[in-house]
């Protein structure tokens, strides 16, 4: 046991070390290149962009924005999710329009992102776009995650349920939900950094503020710095969130199986 | 005259539906001609049960032995409404097994012991109750937990117990809502044979004090003829009744009657019939 535990620890440090050095290897990569000027005037080294991260007006900017599409995607990521996580239920709950709803999430995903944010722009508005393109986003995630996650009781479970007289919602709340959440939230981490990306999309096509709508702007005017650096922090908040839902992933793992 | 002649007529004809009531319900499990048939690819089906009838009476143990790949599981499945037959009908408490589903009457236990893996042992035999809609009743779940030997472990999930322990919660569960009827699917077969025959002395300790109508389906002899009070002998595929053997050893049975001659010739002989099932369930 311990030996397997002591393994267990050593390829885990092993991975982690790998990953870090990895890491480690991209970023002075990204400095060489644009130390030399390798790929052109746009790519600039990686320690003029962290240095124009110091300046107070900078991080005023950036700060700004991001707040805006951290609160997009944060607000898309829960919608997106709830709807998700309630249509794949509903189609448990009324098991002819589950088919019906795997096509229909399958079409939705099919329209690109980017064709949708134009559409969502006239008729939700430039402010609600980067939640709505979140939530489209997360939501597909969620909802293929959510009805394979329903679905995951063991047919014993599904067995002592149905003699002990367990209707569609008892059944449903008491055992597939609970039964399916470690993969519900697998699916949640995939729909963060998602959610994340949707948001970003979203404010590409003209929100009022947003790390989208500073790439746009940024991109415009040559502000390499300011490019990278949006860019920089828009990949951190995709990362953070995935990284906040794998620590969620981790204790209902520890709680559900 | 036409009075005196009429009296007797009704005295009858209601003595008639009496009896014809009494006999409706007193057995617990009747299956009468029951063929089932499970459907394969291109339009082949294999027959898994032909021509079988069973009947249990109340507060009857049952047990179903047959070699493997008999049928026996899905008589089972059959009374616990789980399968609906080809032909013939199954009738528990007189009625169709989804009657007695909907009103909460059936207690069930599986190999897979199918405890929910978040729930602690007190929140899994509490969940009949939930499942129910009723309120659960704490002395009562408490109290089973006692009858099987766990009150220490009432706040343990089940991951924490062993796997004869993971039973004992799955038959209290079973047990929690006084079902009318207790079906067992070789609710220890996954056990190894030392805890298994625990287990099995364990089961008659805890029949002795509820004396529920039971019906067991399991491939040890054993535990079939501890347990039952007739043991169903089955055929190979597709299965039939091979024999009935009635069990009179006489109850409480503990480990003394496992040592009888009694016991042991019992088991002999339908170990015999067993075997010889076997060639035609391969023939089949």
């Amino acid at each position: 046991m311990s030996g397997g535990a002591a393994r267990t620890a050593g390829t885990s440090a092993r991975t982690a070390g790998l990953a870090a050095a990895g890491a480690v290897l991209l970023v002075a990569l990204a400095e060489v290149i644009g130390r030399t000027g390798l790929a052109g005037p746009s790519w600039p080294p990686l320690s003029a962009v962290v240095e124009y991260l110091t300046a107070p007006s900078a991080q005023r900017v950036l700060g700004r924005a991001l707040a805006a599409t951290g609160s997009a995607a944060g607000l898309g990521f829960v919608l997106g999710a709830a709807a998700g996580v309630a249509l794949a239920a509903l189609g448990t709950l009324l098991p002819p329009i589950g088919p019906g709803l795997d096509r229909l999430a399958a079409l939705v995903n099919a329209i690109p992102l980017i064709a949708l944010g134009p559409l969502l722009i006239t008729t939700a508005g430039r402010a609600a776009t980067p939640t709505l393109v979140a939530a489209l986003a997360a939501g597909f995630a969620v909802f293929v995650a959510a009805t394979s996650a329903l679905a995951a009781a063991s047919e014993g479970q599904r067995d002592v349920f149905a003699v002990l007289g367990a209707g569609r919602v008892a059944t449903l709340l008491r055992l597939r939900l609970p039964a399916g959440l470690p993969l519900i939230v697998d699916g949640l981490t995939l729909a963060g950094p998602g959610a994340v990306l949707g948001a970003v999309i979203g404010e590409w096509f003209g929100a009022p503020r947003g790390v989208g709508v500073l790439l746009v702007s940024a991109m415009q005017n040559f502000q390499t710095n300011l490019l990278w650096a949006a860019a920089l922090a828009s990949s951190v908040l995709a990362m953070a969130a995935y990284l906040v839902l794998l620590g969620l992933r981790h204790a209902v793992q520890r709680r559900f199986t | 005259m036409p009075e005196r002649a009429v009296e007797p007529i009704t005295e009858a004809i209601t003595e008639a539906i009496t009896e014809a009531i009494t006999e409706a319900i007193a057995e617990a499990i009747a299956l009468s001609g029951i063929g089932k048939e499970f459907p394969l690819r291109r339009g082949h089906a294999v027959r898994a049960l032909d021509g079988f009838d069973l009947t249990v009476e109340h507060g009857e143990f049952v047990a179903i032995l047959g070699p493997s790949g008999c049928g026996k599981s899905t008589v089972l499945r059959l009374v616990a409404g789980l399968e609906a037959p080809t032909e013939g009908e199954v009738r528990v408490e007189g009625r169709g097994p989804a009657e007695l589903i909907r009103e909460h009457r059936l207690g069930v236990a599986f190999q897979e012991h199918a405890l929910l893996p978040w729930a602690s042992a007190r929140a899994n035999v509490a969940l009949p109750f939930k499942v129910a809609g009723r309120q659960v009743d704490r002395a009562r779940v408490d109290a089973l937990l006692h009858l099987v030997g766990l009150e220490g472990f009432a706040d343990a999930r089940p991951r924490q117990l062993s796997g004869g322990m993971r039973q004992r919660v799955a038959i209290a569960r079973a047990l929690a809502l006084n079902p009318d009827v207790l079906l067992l699917d070789e609710p220890f077969g996954a056990l190894d044979a030392v805890t298994r025959r625990r287990m099995n002395l364990e089961l008659a300790r805890i029949w002795m004090a509820q004396r529920i109508t039971t019906l067991l389906v399991t491939h040890d002899v054993d535990e079939a003829v501890l347990l039952a009070d007739r043991v169903v002998v089955m055929t190979g595929r597709p299965g039939r009744v091979r024999h009935v053997q009635r069990v009179d050893l006489p109850r409480p049975r503990g480990t003394e009657v496992t040592r009888e001659p009694a016991f042991h010739a019992l088991v002999d002989q339908l170990t015999g019939l067993l075997d010889e099932a076997e060639p035609a369930g391969t023939a089949a």
